[in-house]
């Protein structure tokens, strides 16, 4: 298992556009991606999308991504190049 | 693309709530080829109304069931889409809103038609909240 803590920083923050992109990368992987909030601790599974919208990530919150399997190793990276390219967005 | 069988889907409302939600879905879940959307007229024929339905049920079934979800229950969307109900291969849940529409895009795994069906009804009821009670409880506290 590894874990990483980002913050979210693109304006709109992990809204559905963006939730879209990260579950469709989360979803090339075997590993079990989860995404949890430091502030609240409420997670979510980063392969369902309503999951994801339902800890409503705005900008700034700060999160930990916990990836789990045989491809954790790529997973982690790739998901965190994703929030830290605001996921192609300002 | 994978061969698994999905079950279909098929949205009815009045106006152009129908249409709209489907191409929301698809904005954020991508192609939908197992989703149809039906918008019936204020003033359609209900025959016309019950042979677009029908057309929809056909295109999107792979032989697992179809789901219909309606806009409103009493009104004519479900009152035409409950004539399909004696088949054994379809399943109404009313009320439909986005992260309904959306659960049933996306759910990839095979549940039974009548599994499905529980599911989006509850992520339709999940899915409404005061958002308040969720989301910034510093405002709150500003505002106490």
């Amino acid at each position: 298992m590894l874990e990483a803590t980002i913050r979210v920083t693109n304006t709109l923050g992990l809204h559905a556009r963006a939730a879209a992109r990260l579950v469709r990368l989360a979803a090339t992987f075997s590993s079990s991606v989860t995404i949890r909030r430091s502030d609240t601790d409420s997670e979510a599974n980063a392969k369902d999308i309503l999951s994801v919208l339902g800890i409503a990530a705005s900008r700034g919150v700060e999160l930990h991504i916990i990836v789990d399997g045989s491809d954790e190793t790529d997973a982690l990276e790739q998901i965190t190049s994703l929030f830290n390219d605001n996921f192609g967005e300002d | 693309m994978s061969d698994t069988k999905r079950i279909g889907g098929v949205i009815i409302s009045h106006g152009q709530l129908a249409n709209e939600l489907v191409g929301a879905t698809e904005a954020v879940v991508g192609d939908l080829a197992h989703i149809r959307a039906v918008s019936i007229g204020w003033h359609d024929d209900v025959e016309m109304a019950k042979g677009e339905i029908e057309q929809a049920i056909k295109e999107v079934s792979q032989g697992i069931g179809v789901l219909l979800l309606t806009d409103m229950f009493g009104g004519t969307p479900t009152n035409i889409a409950a004539m399909f109900l004696d088949s054994n291969d379809v399943e109404i849940v009313t009320g439909v809103n986005l992260p309904m529409v959306i659960k049933l895009a996306s759910t990839t795994r095979e549940p039974t038609l009548h599994d499905l069906a529980k599911e989006v009804e509850s992520q339709g009821k999940e899915a409404i909240c005061r958002a308040t009670t969720l989301l910034v409880p510093q405002k709150l506290k500003k505002d106490a």
